[in-house]
């Protein structure tokens, strides 16, 4: 799995630019939205793209879960369950590398 | 049929064609040998001078930055200048000159750059660098006073006066070249070899047209020494090309040291050329051999090929250093030309009592206008809405769009030169300047007829 | 942390820490050069300041406008024709610059006065332009002249003009980028929203953080509209001063430089509820995808994808061309800001090009942040360079080809690297399928120059090689290639024009694609 969270990261840090928002409110809204629409496409559930700010979210992960899907054949082998698991342990090592070990220090700036 | 001389008309500036003084002290620090200029305010006054020089001669040199930030311009900056003398001493180990040049803001900040001169000669200097031969020099260059040409004299004239001494005379001429370009000094060097005259050519830059070698010398240098420096005092005498860069420290050493001071003029063009080589006879006893005879008449022959047949009436607007623009003007009336516009582009006041100028104001026998703190607009709108008709246009790159967007030929010349290959390696001044010049406008303008279908099969025979 | 100590910094410890080299098994959390601090003085810098980062980088590209500093002439001048930022206008804001041209008098006396007759003036001259920007300098921000009281008093009486003013004085921070953050802030909060939009599809976006280098905004443009997409506003190339007052009325964001304008789709995302979409306009893939993020959030990434395809088809074959014989050229990746995260990844996965350093010269951590995650190992990356270091790299790292600005690539020519401007190109655009491949154009006629070569010569050590008149770039770059590889019939060099900017500027677009197909959400 640590393996396998290690590739997926490191290819939204080789093409992604969503996750470096620069202040952590926004690092955490964006991997939260982003991951998380993400995840619930992954697992063929609905997601809300209806609103303009859910829609942006919805077009990196529709993006992001088809880059996955092309290039990491294994996912094809796991289910709902491992998926969600999988994608659970990749936000969680995504917010770890952008936010809270990040060595950022304008990530805090209370200001734009 | 007048020449009239007057201040432009408006307050601001549209399109200017000089900046402001630092740039003027961060050009003639570059000229000197194990230099390297500290200049006292934000990093854009450096940044872009020295994007603006290396425009200009393809170049790599350097000039550094106090880097003052928001603290700074609030508190005081000075300490900026301390660390930044350190920082340079410690990584620039053949640095000997650390010129410290102040700047609009660190001026209104009231910065006492004189004062932390003396601070770090007293500590820093003592203590740390006890062995070494440092010299820091205030040069005051503020940049709401005057523009880049008095910048450059006012830190000719600090780096003369600062290590000027009295000593045995050295039997040399001191020559101040002011703002010129490589190919001007290699063309005066030549001059003075001809005369075997022993000059001191001071902020010599010629190594601003270096090589790319194998063992991979990375940075252009000026090749005034600090023992050249010391020697100005020692001299038969100064020669100051041009009026408005270098005469300060000319009449410096005039007062102080009884050095003769020759001034001007600009030896652009024949004329101006046989009265430098008059002034170098006169200061040295030298004749004037035959080999530059000759190459007069190889000058005067080219010209004879491209002056009436070509030049005659050609009407000329020239802007740029008010030295070459008054000795392109000079020489273009030679060539029988009608520069009818001259744009000068700062206020300085001496421009009135500039004899160069009182001479056309009463000598000119059509109408022409010196405009004295003249910018771009200047000579657009008199193109563009005043009906002025031009042939030729000469000037910097500066002014490039008028030569495009009017459809006038323009030969780049002055500083800076960046949109032209190569123009800093020719000179302007000498004999061989003259037939450079002369051969370029005739060029530019040759190419202008081919352009615009006017009469392009004149030149079926020549 | 795996920090970079140059030799020519030992003196400056505090430089150890603006240095790191990407080893095996680092990221992120382990390997962050500082950022965005104050400069070393005396240190040789590349940094400018926060004025020009203000008034040349993203004021100066609005086409339609005034561009009018308040201050000595300098700042006006040294930021005048140093960019290649063009216009669809004759490039007016290229042509004329505007200095008040303050003078010690102004100095002791104030430049209140002055400032409002250099407007008028400035106006007068150009009666068809009625927007004005303009800047605060060091000298008027220290005098302390009220610059917005007057542009207000200017505006009362000359209704028809509008007037934005810019606090952003060179000390501002430590490098342009204190620029860039000041006048986001004040467009934002001055600006925006006084303008009501005038909407002309039902797909609406402001293109953010572009400035039309070489036409890059052009080219991009005809991507957009292809789609049917309207581009109210561009922030800032080619953009239009009452355009960008109108951006609140945009669906979409699309942001290219984070660096210098990420500031102001924040706040429209806070005050406007414009969600920011990040993108890449530099590389095939990159682009493609970016396309079809915006095609997909209008629900027409069909429109998206035939462009993809039609340009991939039109171009790879170029691009392909270059990669085949740029593989493996080391790379110094040395710009300002915004190119080494754009640049890093896709240089080396679509051109085969390997990045051994990376540099900003005004980044902030975010910007290595961004870099590092894109680079590959070993790489290194080096934040507020100095000219010694510089040198020191090149020569430790010995790059086939470095981009970076003008006056760093002038230190590259002495020590025989060759140089392409990644600030202004060398022959752009390099946005969009076409430009990309002009650019890889451009690093293959750089590093494979005959003149290069020659100057590796040493006439009076080596043996001159005396069996050749003449060599082409082909003779150098097809040498080690396979007779497979150097005649595959599926690539080509590079078939666009000189100047290929007017053509996408000439084209027209059917209106109805402007329009949501019924039953569309």
């Amino acid at each position: 799995m640590k393996d396998r969270i290690a590739q997926l990261e490191d290819y939204i840090m080789k093409h992604c630019l969503w996750q470096f928002h620069s202040r952590t409110w926004d690092r955490e809204r964006q991997n939260e939205g982003v991951l998380g629409a993400a995840t619930k496409i992954l697992c063929d559930e609905p997601v809300a793209n209806e609103t303009r700010e859910d829609r942006c979210y919805w077009v990196d992960a529709v993006c992001l879960a088809e880059a996955f899907e092309n290039r990491y054949p294994w996912l094809h082998e796991m289910d709902t369950a491992e998926k969600k698991l999988l994608m659970q342990g990749l936000k969680e090592r995504i917010d770890y590398t952008t936010i809270t070990a990040s060595l950022n220090k304008e990530l805090t700036d209370h200001k734009y | 049929m007048s020449c009239e001389l007057k201040n432009k008309d408006r307050v601001g500036v549209i399109n200017p064609i000089f900046t402001c003084q630092p740039a003027g002290a961060q050009f003639a620090s570059i000229g000197i040998k194990d230099t390297i200029g500290l200049v006292h305010g934000g990093q854009g006054c450096v940044m872009f001078v020295r994007l603006l020089i290396s425009q200009h001669f393809k170049e790599s040199f350097e000039i550094a930055s106090s880097s003052v930030h928001e603290d700074g311009a609030v508190f005081g900056a000075l300490n900026r200048v301390e660390e930044g003398v350190d920082v340079l001493l410690m990584r620039y180990p053949d640095v000997k000159i650390i010129p410290i040049i102040s700047t609009c803001s660190t001026e209104i900040i009231g910065d006492d750059i004189d004062g932390v001169v003396i601070k770090l000669n007293e500590g820093l200097l003592k203590e740390k660098y006890p062995d070494r031969e440092v010299h820091l020099i205030p040069i005051h260059t503020p940049s709401f006073v005057g523009s880049m040409i008095s910048g450059y004299d006012v830190a000719v004239k600090d780096f003369v006066s600062y290590f000027a001494k009295k000593d045995q005379p050295n039997r040399k001429i001191n020559l101040f070249t002011g703002w010129v370009n490589p190919g001007d000094v290699t063309a005066l060097k030549h001059l003075l070899a001809e005369m075997q005259i022993d000059a001191t050519v001071l902020f010599e830059i010629e190594s601003f047209d270096s090589p790319v070698m194998p063992d991979g010398n990375h940075v252009s240098h000026g090749n005034t020494t600090i023992e050249d420096l010391t020697g100005t005092a020692n001299a038969f005498g100064s020669i100051v090309l041009n009026r408005y860069e270098g005469g300060k420290a000319a009449k410096f050493l005039e007062k102080k040291f009884d050095i003769p001071a020759l001034i001007g003029p600009t030896p652009i063009g024949i004329r101006n050329t046989d009265t430098f080589l008059q002034n170098l006879k006169t200061m040295t006893g030298k004749p004037i051999p035959e080999s530059l005879v000759r190459e007069r008449g190889l000058a005067i022959d080219a010209l004879t090929d491209l002056s009436h047949m070509f030049f005659a009436d050609k009407r000329v607007a020239i802007y740029g250093n008010p030295d070459l623009v008054i000795g392109l003007a000079e020489f273009c009336l030679d060539l029988e030309m009608k520069p009818v516009l001259l744009l000068l582009g700062d206020d300085n006041p001496g421009y009135k009592e500039d004899p160069r100028i009182k001479a056309l104001q009463e000598k000119v026998d059509y109408d022409m206008q010196i405009i004295m703190n003249a910018d771009f607009w200047d000579l657009e709108n008199r193109i563009k809405n005043e009906g002025l008709e031009l042939d030729l246009i000469l000037g910097h790159s500066k002014g490039r769009f008028i030569s495009i967007d009017y459809d006038i030929p323009m030969l780049r010349v002055g500083f800076p030169t960046y949109d032209r290959a190569g123009m800093h390696r020719y000179p302007v001044v000498g004999y061989a300047g003259a037939i450079w010049l002369a051969e370029q406008m005739a060029n530019t303008l040759f190419a202008d007829m081919e352009h615009k279908k006017n009469k392009e099969w004149l030149l079926n025979v020549w | 942390m795996p920090h970079h100590e140059f030799e020519c910094s030992t003196t400056i410890p505090e430089r150890k820490k603006h240095a790191v080299i990407k080893g095996a098994g680092e990221d992120l959390t382990s390997a962050l050069p500082e950022g965005y601090l104050n400069t070393i003085p005396g240190s040789i810098s590349e940094r400018g300041c926060a004025y020009c980062g203000a008034k040349h980088v993203i004021g100066t590209p609005m086409k339609d406008v005034i561009h009018l500093s308040h201050g000595p002439v300098g700042c006006t001048y040294d930021t005048w024709q140093t960019k290649r930022y063009i216009s669809d206008n004759e490039n007016f804001q290229l042509k004329y610059t505007f200095a008040t041209d303050m003078k010690e008098k102004n100095i002791v006396f104030g430049a209140e006065k002055m400032l409002k007759q250099n407007i008028i003036e400035a106006f007068k001259a150009f009666p068809q332009i009625k927007r004005m920007t303009l800047y605060q300098t060091c000298a008027s921000a220290l005098i302390g002249d009220d610059i917005g009281a007057v542009a207000q008093e200017v505006m009362e009486e000359m209704p028809e003009v509008d007037i934005f003013v810019c606090n952003s004085p060179g000390f501002k921070g430590p490098s342009q980028s204190g620029g860039h953050h000041t006048i986001n802030i004040a467009w934002i909060k001055d600006k925006v929203g006084t303008v009501e939009p005038k909407i002309t599809s039902d797909y609406v976006i402001n293109y953010v953080g572009e400035y039309n280098i070489q036409g890059d905004e052009e080219i991009m443009h005809d991507y957009f509209k292809r789609m049917g997409i309207q581009v109210l506003s561009t922030f800032t190339g080619n953009g239009s001063y009452d355009d960008l007052r109108a951006m609140h009325g945009a669906h979409l964001n699309v942001l290219e430089c984070a660096r210098s304008a990420e500031y102001i789709c924040n706040e429209l995302r806070v005050r406007y509820g414009i969600p920011r979409l990040d993108i890449d306009g530099f590389g095939f893939e990159p682009l493609s995808d970016s396309l079809r993020k915006v095609g997909l959030f209008f629900g027409i990434e069909e429109r998206a994808q035939k462009i993809i395809d039609e340009e991939t088809a039109r171009w790879k074959p170029e691009l392909e061309w270059y990669k085949e014989r740029l593989k493996g050229k080391k790379v110094c990746l040395w710009p300002g800001g915004s190119k080494l995260w754009h640049w890093a990844h896709v240089i080396h996965e679509e051109m085969g090009l390997d990045v051994v350093s990376v540099y900003t010269k005004f980044g902030h951590q975010q910007d290595m942040e961004k870099g590092i995650a894109r680079c590959e190992e070993g790489t290194l990356a080096i934040d507020d360079p100095n000219e010694l270091e510089s040198v020191e790299a090149m020569l430790r790292l010995k790059p086939d080809v470095i981009f970076t600005g003008k006056r760093p690539g002038e230190v590259a020519k002495k020590i025989r690297v060759p140089y392409l401007n990644a600030h202004a190109y060398h022959n752009g655009p390099y946005k969009g399928y076409e430009g990309w491949v002009r650019f890889a154009r451009d690093i293959y006629n750089a590093i494979y120059s005959p003149i290069h070569q020659l100057s590796l010569l040493d006439i009076s050590k080596d043996e001159i090689p005396t069996d050749k008149g003449f060599a082409t770039q082909m003779m150098f770059s097809d040498a080690a290639l396979s007779e497979e590889a150097a005649s595959a019939s599926t690539q080509r060099q590079y078939t666009g024009k000189y100047d290929c900017v007017p053509d996408y500027m000439n084209k027209t677009y059917p209106d109805e694609l402007k329009k949501k197909p019924v039953g569309a959400h």
